[in-house]
């Protein structure tokens, strides 16, 4: 009798502590069901595979008011393991959504929930972290917005009518595809984008020293994006009409607040509009004092607050989202009635950005910034390439007679000061509060050297790849005050999980907060922030391919222990092993006097290679070289390498083959292992030293792909076995090429050939 | 022979065939309105809309009609209409954007009935819209900040900045339909509303600022368009210095223009932004006077 009524006493004890607690808190918990699966789409003319997330592309807006607890229940019905990654916002690590750095991989089949509570406000977005899922439709709006009672609450600005926008880019290759023929230097996109800036182009500009000294100086042809995407897109559509925000029709003197996420994989946009200008009003979902400008950058994962004015009734004002090389856009026409068109903005002068290149880069591959102290996007050596700001690149010099030189003077790369045009920079950009940090916390300062190689795309930190790294150790309550300087000749929008930090921007206690630092080559930008939340925080490049490639850290703070990863030891070398996956390319050309053709594996440091060349009969004999090497140092122009080669050919009597040294090889058989080194020398030429175990020595000069115009290539090989090649190809598509060649051993070719 | 011909028409059956295939499938004609004027803007239209085995666009510049001609499985109107606008012309869809409206040639100017500010021109409004018609930056503007008691001057100032802008950008085309515009701003000023002091140098400059202005709108050439700006600067320095400034006028100097003379210019702005070299030597120059 005793004991169930104790029971029941307990029961109702716990029932009102319960309720208590709730309304205690009063929280109000925001459920969303996400249903992962995969779809077929058709954006530029071709079905192919994409992810949807409750059957829409993007995901759907998510919205929280702060206060909420988000409650997102994953159920992942794809046939691989997907994740969520909540990105800028505020939350416990083991909610992150990093597949083995804060949770498991949600396996396929499966269905994962995460919630924690909402504790701050802004326009955030989300994304898979798996893979390269988050290029084909995992990205979506991830909107918190303020309480009504909030004190930072802006009239004019926080009550505006709002719009969720999401851009970004669809490509109909695979992006595993994409991701191999970046690492193997494949210019298909380059071809697309008409960007392979070949020696023809270059003759016909006028720039044929230019050109020249880029290949001097080993560098391939580069740009300011690597991908060639087929179209652009804002929420999921390529062009979209605003008639209505909330049921009310949009009418003339209106002011809308677009609130823009970048979801793309590898695309900076710029954002222009047709109506007037563009008002900043908050930044990577911090409120920033509004400013006003022509035309802003949205850096890869940035998210931008902008509010845009309805001039007048009856037109529709088209808001223009390009991509940073200028070859596709996106539209939003904002009002009802004809639509009023911004003009697109002219092509990049591919060669003035090459001269600059050449300027900035040193022998030894390093950039050297000419004593011009760069930060925050205030200088922006791209503009020597934008023609509506340094003129088309036809003009020229009318004044002759004066000797003052641009190239001395110091704004000369300073967008603002050159254009009549008003671009956004970082400096602009400023905090409404104090975001001063705690004046007791210990202060630690890191530095990182952001470094890459163009040619081989491979991107890392202090030339360090994250599998090459151990996690980064800081305890909580530290403020780390991190240095970082680009040495690399791309920009990297450096992405730091959990926490936002102040961007020392010279506003002082105002500086302004953010999570995504977009960094310039040759800048050098200092943020800080106080590592107040224990956990792994990821702090990488947001470009997808860059991410991938390895250019990666995680600050651990403090040892926590997530419940979801038991063995962090394993898990983090998991990870690793993901940001430093094995590609492979295979070429063959099938020619009229045999087959040449080779295969590689590499990672970011280690290459295994076999290059062959099949004649049809004995007398052109077989040849097979494979070849195991380690690329050294930033630059990788040096490989060491073990090697074994097999040949078999018929040769006369008597007949024998001497090389240049006088070292005779008379067997029609030969088997033999080789020690050597290849380096690129300047032009790009692979120079190839070995030594074979019975003491033959080979050294032989080759040149691969030199563009000769847009879609031919040529090349050559000469060795001191007197062995020489020549080529001609004609790039037809991505994978087929026609090529024709003359070689020492099988004489004139013509054939097809094929790359992967 | 009989089987030799028999293959050489099967041939050119083949053939033929293989011609008419090469035309536009699932074709769909529809007729539209573009706005243009001359031989010259159906080159343009024409060219802008036609694209190989999908769309051709035939213009009459009489009716203004055009006949759209295309396949609708890969295209539809708004995509010829929209290339069409962005070569400078608009349609019932699509308004063109204005710097590019502004480079089209003399005899492109077509008179742009469709957009909202023009309808305030025609019914005979006073001249300051006429700007912001043409500058979409100043657009944003119009609504907020622009009055009805604006002095009489004000239009001609404006004009004269934004001729004062293109030549920065050294953009011939904008310069002179620039001009163009303030020689309009120039003819609607009512004298009798000036002030005195502004009504006796109007009378003094105002002939040698309308020649000079008409000057810059006739020529394409950039080089003489600075010669005349030069001129033009100093007539509008001497208006600048009796009128009433809303915003202080920065006086500016090049030492190095024509040779050494050197010339001068007014701005909004203090930043020097040479309107004599452009980008090539774009801040040469500095602040002589600040006319408030």
């Amino acid at each position: 009798m005793n004991i169930p009524r104790n029971i029941t006493i307990r029961l109702l004890q716990a029932v009102f502590i319960l309720l208590c607690s709730q309304s205690l808190f009063a929280q109000k918990v925001v459920r969303y069901d996400l249903y992962v699966k995969d779809t077929l789409v058709n954006y530029a003319d071709k079905e192919k595979r994409a992810i949807a997330v409750n059957g829409q592309i993007p995901m759907p807006t998510l919205t929280f008011t702060e206060g909420d607890t988000a409650e997102i229940v994953v159920h992942n019905q794809l046939k691989e393991s997907t994740s969520l990654h909540w990105h800028g916002v505020f939350l416990p690590n083991k909610e992150d959504g990093v597949p083995w750095l804060t949770q498991k991989p949600i396996k396929a089949g499966t269905t994962y929930t995460y919630r924690f509570p909402i504790i701050q406000h802004g326009t955030h977005w989300y994304h898979s972290h798996s893979g390269l899922q988050e290029q084909i439709g995992m990205y979506g709006s991830f909107i918190m917005k303020k309480k009504d009672d909030d004190k930072t609450f802006r009239k004019g600005i926080d009550d505006l009518p709002t719009v969720p926008i999401i851009l970004s880019e669809w490509t109909n290759l695979n992006p595993d595809n994409i991701n191999r023929m970046l690492h193997n230097a494949n210019d298909w996109s380059a071809i697309k984008k008409n960007a392979t800036q070949s020696y023809a182009e270059a003759i016909r500009e006028g720039h044929f020293k230019t050109k020249l000294t880029n290949e001097w100086k080993r560098m391939l042809a580069m740009d300011v994006s690597d991908v060639y995407y087929d179209k652009i897109l804002i929420n999921g559509n390529h062009t979209t009409d605003l008639k209505t925000v909330d049921g009310k029709t949009l009418k003339a003197g209106d002011k809308v607040r677009l609130r823009v996420s970048n979801g793309g994989a590898s695309s900076y946009f710029w954002l222009r509009y047709a109506g007037g200008k563009i008002t900043v009003v908050a930044n990577d979902g911090n409120d920033v004092e509004p400013v006003e400008v022509d035309r802003l950058i949205i850096a890869v994962s940035e998210t931008y607050d902008i509010v845009v004015i309805i001039p007048d009734d009856g037109v529709a004002y088209e808001f223009l989202a390009t991509t940073e090389d200028r070859t596709q856009s996106a539209s939003y026409f904002v009002g009802n009635g004809i639509k009023q068109l911004i003009s697109p903005l002219p092509k990049l002068k591919y060669f003035e950005g090459m001269k600059m290149m050449n300027d900035m880069m040193k022998m030894d591959g390093n950039l050297d910034d000419m004593g011009m102290k760069m930060s925050l996007n205030q200088m922006d050596m791209n503009v020597v390439m934008y023609p509506e700001i340094t003129g088309d690149s036809n003009q020229k010099e009318d004044h002759s007679q004066h000797n003052m030189n641009m190239d001395n003077d110091p704004n000369r790369y300073n967008a603002n000061a050159l254009g009549e045009i008003k671009t956004l920079n970082y400096t602009m950009l400023q905090s409404p509060y104090n975001t001063t940090l705690p004046k007791d916390a210990p202060v630690r300062e890191l530095k990182f050297t952001l470094t890459g190689n163009m040619n081989r795309y491979v991107w890392s930190m202090d030339n360090k790849i994250l599998s090459e790294v151990d996690k980064i150790p800081v305890k909580k309550g530290e403020i780390l005050r991190i240095t970082i300087h680009n040495n690399s000749m791309m920009r990297h929008p450096m992405h730091l999980h959990g926490f936002d930090f102040r961007v020392i921007n010279g506003k002082g206690e105002n500086s302004p907060l953010k999570n995504v630092l977009d960094i310039m080559p040759m800048e050098t930008d200092t943020i800080e922030f106080l590592a107040n939340e224990e956990g792994d925080w990821f702090f990488h490049c947001h470009i997808l391919y860059h991410m991938m490639g390895g250019m990666n850290r995680v600050f651990a703070v403090d040892d926590y222990q997530n419940p979801y990863l038991p063995n962090k030891k394993q898990a983090y070398n998991k990870l690793q092993r993901e940001s430093n996956m094995p590609h492979f390319m295979a070429q063959n050309d099938f020619a009229t006097n045999g087959n040449d053709g080779d295969a590689m594996v590499q990672n970011a440091r280690w290459s295994l290679g076999t290059e062959w060349r099949l004649g049809y009969n004995d007398m052109h004999g077989y040849e097979v070289e494979t070849h195991l090497g380690r690329y050294i140092g930033k630059t990788q122009w040096l490989m060491p390498f073990i090697g074994f080669d097999w040949r078999y050919r018929k040769m006369g009597m008597d007949e024998h083959e001497t090389n240049l040294f006088g070292q005779k090889n008379e067997k029609d058989t030969r088997r033999a292992f080789s020690l050597g080194f290849m380096y690129t020398l300047p032009m790009l030429v692979n120079f190839q030293a070995e030594v074979y175990h019975d003491g033959i020595v080979r050294l032989s000069l080759m040149r691969e792909d030199i563009p000769i115009s847009k879609r031919l290539r040529g090349g050559f090989m000469v060795n001191t076995d007197m062995e020489y090649m020549a080529d001609l190809k004609y790039i037809i598509n991505k994978n087929i090429g026609i090529r024709t060649h003359y070689d020492s051993d099988m004489g004139f070719g013509v054939g097809l050939a094929l790359n992967y | 022979m009989k089987s030799i011909s028999k293959i050489l028409m099967v041939i050119t059956v083949l053939l033929s065939a293989v011609n008419s295939f090469a035309q536009i499938k699932n074709a769909k004609t529809e007729t539209v309105k573009i706005y243009g004027n001359c031989e010259m803007c159906k080159t343009t239209i024409e060219k802008a809309g036609n694209l190989k085995n999908v769309a051709t666009v035939e213009w009459n510049k009489d009716t203004k009609m055009a006949t759209l001609k295309y396949d609708d499985k890969k295209t539809n109107q708004d995509e010829i209409l929209k290339r069409i606008a962005l070569a400078g012309y608009d349609s019932e869809k699509f308004l063109a954007p204005d710097d590019v409206y502004a480079k089209l040639s003399d005899c492109c100017q077509y008179k742009r009935e469709l957009k909202p500010v023009a309808k305030t021109k025609d019914a005979g409004m006073d001249m300051k819209n006429e700007h912001a018609n043409h500058n979409q930056s100043d657009m944003a503007q119009k609504n907020t900040t622009e009055t009805q008691n604006v002095p009489q001057l004000k239009t001609v100032f404006e004009n004269y900045f934004s001729v004062k802008d293109a030549l920065v950008k050294t953009d011939a085309g904008i310069s002179s339909a620039k001009a163009a515009e303030l020689v309009k701003a120039i003819k609607a000023v009512e004298m009798t509303k000036l002030s005195t002091k502004e009504h006796n140098v109007w009378m003094e400059v105002m002939k040698d600022l309308t020649a000079n202005a008409e000057k810059i709108a006739t020529t394409k050439d950039v080089a003489k368009q600075r010669e005349t700006f030069a001129l033009l600067s100093k007539n509008m320095y001497e208006l600048t210095k009796v009128s009433k400034q809303e915003a202080p006028v920065y006086y500016l100097h090049c030492p190095m223009y024509n040779n050494g003379k050197g010339a001068n210019w007014l701005s909004k702005e203090e930043v020097v932004k040479n309107p004599y070299y452009g980008s090539k030597m774009l801040t040469c120059g500095s602040v002589q006077e600040t006319i408030k």
